[in-house]
């Protein structure tokens, strides 16, 4: 496996359990923990969200919090030295972005393969980060 | 992404006529409205759909004079809930007050914003062109008797509120990056699944979505877009044949806020609007007190118009369908819409949010929807026959002219000003909507769906996008009051057991303890 290992291998999470279910294949293309990274994207508010017409949630504590929270859930699953990144926007163009800032030599990424209107509209963000990537991805089915 | 520039252009270049036809086709919609009385074209689809939804929604029981099925839909939900929670609407507005001075926030509870903040959210929302609009065309419908029939319906629709928004806090979600989901979505989904009715539930909340996303096309957005037209056209002749031109303009105010994300116009347009209320509301005075000695005589019209209409159609039944159809449609109570900011609220009580929202209709309708119509009825210009074809904001504009020369240019302004927010928070209700039915990547579809309905609703005639508007928004009550009618039961214990806290004082004491402890960092 060795010629396998990766430097950086990012994993793109959405809360679902199909997407904490990629940590553990991605895991084994790395030596270490740490190697490991999970992004999550989220989207920003709409101005007349009541937290947004009154300022009382910034993108800054919205980050925060879904640090914290994705922290502990993986604490729980058992890893302790993954790092966790939180982006805000257009989830397939945070995930190709942040993966060339971090230099990621792999993605690994669960498609939840969406069905009628809004594949025909938008497709999935896994064919998105398929089609852009700067690097090889692995997408589970 | 330069390869996909140059494609675009070589493909403009092949199909130059493109753009020209968009360009000729603009007006031609514009002038289609001259002749939207006749069917064919687009206006004539647009109305046989119009027809085809008014033929189920509007379905009279008790034959041809009969009260249509939507109302009598409302004012039941509104009647049992009123009567089911022991008046609630008077009950609990002293304590609603209270609530909203902040009296009962606790910063650690969870949540996004303060009562206050919620209420306020969820005002912009309600508090639209239809309290300038909205009461002319019942008084222009159904006579002066009509308003005193609003002002029942804002009296019963605050129970309904307070049933809602209730079960909107109850059953919210909040979201790992600390945003709360909420709303009739939630509420019918999760709260008839935990009384064991989870199929009927997801069936609601499926049914609720598509009616909520079609119904932010027409209330909160081309009712809004065809008034803020007529407001301003009324003082700037410049606009009288450039409606697709006001129509351009406000839908790209509106798509800059919610596509482009500049929320500096969205704040702005939130914070004039209640300066533009408070103006408003003024007037009103200024002009009541201007005709003060007619007062009686404008009370006593109202009232006994209300019981023995004239020249109106179905006589009392039809005064009283027309009151609470605009009603309704001014406070959106029974209709669900408002439970979804209500939800953003800060408290581990939902109760108590329930008690804040039932401040929204009495506000909104049973205050400045009943000075509108004072005015009007004062003033007198409605039933002058030299101004019979003044109806929305124009009659409203007219009444006010005759005391105080200036002031359709205010109207023109909160008119345009209230048009703005109210389309901005339902284009947010509709959002949601839309995402709950076809996830979270697709929003941006929806929202250039809204921006292209606004501006068709500026360029055709206001009868065709009353008549969609209404029918639309009124079809959401079905699937919410039902949802709320079986969820009454759980409101009535949660409320019974709140009351009898509060009474202890329990509640308070509770409160100063969390207050007097040291901050709990979260």
């Amino acid at each position: 496996m060795s010629w396998l290992t990766k430097k950086s291998v990012l994993v793109p999470i959405d809360f679902s359990e199909t997407s904490y279910e990629a940590i553990a294949p991605a895991k084994d293309f790395v030596e270490d923990e740490s190697a490991l990274t999970l992004i999550h994207v989220l989207t920003s508010l709409h101005p007349a969200d009541p937290a947004a017409m009154w300022n009382t949630l910034g993108d800054e504590q919205r980050k925060e919090k879904v640090k914290a929270f994705l922290g502990e859930k993986l604490g729980e699953m058992g890893y302790k030295n993954v790092q966790i990144e939180v982006k805000v926007g257009d989830p397939s163009a945070q995930i190709i972005d942040f993966a060339k800032d971090i230099a990621a030599d792999l993605i690994v990424i669960p498609c939840h393969c969406n069905k009628g209107i809004s594949r025909y509209l938008l497709g999935s963000v896994a064919e998105r980060v398929v089609r852009f990537s700067p690097c090889p991805v692995l997408v589970l089915k | 992404m330069e390869q996909q520039l140059s494609k675009l252009k070589t493909y403009l270049k092949k199909h130059f006529w493109l753009p020209v036809l968009l360009i000729v086709l603009i007006p031609r919609i514009a002038l289609a409205q001259e002749d939207a009385g006749s069917p064919g074209g687009f206006v004539g689809i647009f109305q046989s759909i119009v027809d085809a939804l008014s033929y189920v929604i509007y379905f009279k029981i008790g034959g041809e004079n009969g009260i249509p099925f939507i109302v009598l839909w409302l004012i039941a939900g509104a009647l049992f809930f009123t009567i089911r929670m022991k008046f609630i609407n008077v009950r609990g507005f002293k304590h609603a007050i209270e609530i909203i001075q902040g009296k009962y926030d606790d910063p650690n509870d969870e949540g996004a914003v303060s009562h206050f903040q919620a209420f306020a959210a969820a005002l912009s929302g309600t508090v639209g062109i239809g309290n300038i609009a909205g009461v002319a065309i019942a008084i222009r419908m159904g006579g002066p008797g009509a308003a005193f029939w609003m002002t029942v319906a804002g009296f019963l629709g605050m129970s309904s509120k307070f049933a809602e928004c209730t079960l909107g806090q109850k059953y919210r979600i909040i979201k790992p990056d600390g945003t709360v989901g909420g709303g009739p979505m939630y509420y019918l989904s999760r709260g008839l699944s935990s009384i064991g009715m989870s199929k009927v539930g997801q069936g609601l909340a499926i049914l609720y979505a598509i009616s909520c996303a079609i119904a932010t096309m027409g209330a909160g957005n081309m009712f809004q877009a065809n008034q803020a037209y007529a407001a301003v056209s009324n003082v700037l002749p410049f606009f009288d044949n450039l409606a697709w031109l006001f129509g351009i303009i406000l839908v790209a105010i509106v798509g800059l806020v919610i596509l482009g994300g500049i929320e500096r116009i969205g704040s702005v347009a939130g914070i004039l609007v209640p300066v533009m209320a408070v103006i408003y509301t003024i007037a009103c005075v200024w002009v009541i007190l201007v005709k003060f000695t007619d007062i009686p005589n404008a009370i006593i019209t109202i009232i006994t118009t209300a019981f023995n209409p004239q020249a109106v159609a179905g006589g009392t039944i039809g005064a009283i369908i027309i009151g609470f159809q605009r009603a309704v449609f001014s406070n959106e109570a029974g209709i669900g819409s408002a439970a979804i900011a209500h939800s953003a609220a800060r408290t581990d009580e939902s109760v108590r949010e329930g008690i804040v929202a039932l401040l929204e209709p009495f506000l909104d309708t049973m205050y400045i929807c009943n000075m509108t119509a004072i005015v009007i009825v004062l003033t007198g210009v409605y039933a002058d026959p030299g101004s019979a074809d003044l109806d929305g904001a124009r009659l409203s504009a007219a009444s006010f002219e005759t005391v105080i020369g200036w002031f359709p240019y205010v109207i023109a302004v909160a008119g345009f000003l209230f048009a703005v927010s109210t389309m901005i928070t339902w284009s947010y209700y509709g959002q949601l909507a839309w995402a709950y039915l076809f996830g979270d990547k697709t929003v941006n579809i929806y929202k250039m769906l809204f921006l292209a309905f606004g501006f068709i609703g500026t360029v055709i005639n206001l009868d065709l996008v009353l008549e969609f508007s209404d029918v639309v928004l009124l079809a959401m009550s079905v699937p919410n009051l039902l949802g709320c009618f079986l969820l009454s039961g759980v409101i009535a214990r949660e409320l019974d057991s709140y009351m009898s806290r509060l009474k202890s004082g329990a509640m308070l004491a509770e409160l100063e303890e969390v207050r007097n402890r040291e901050p709990v960092l979260k």
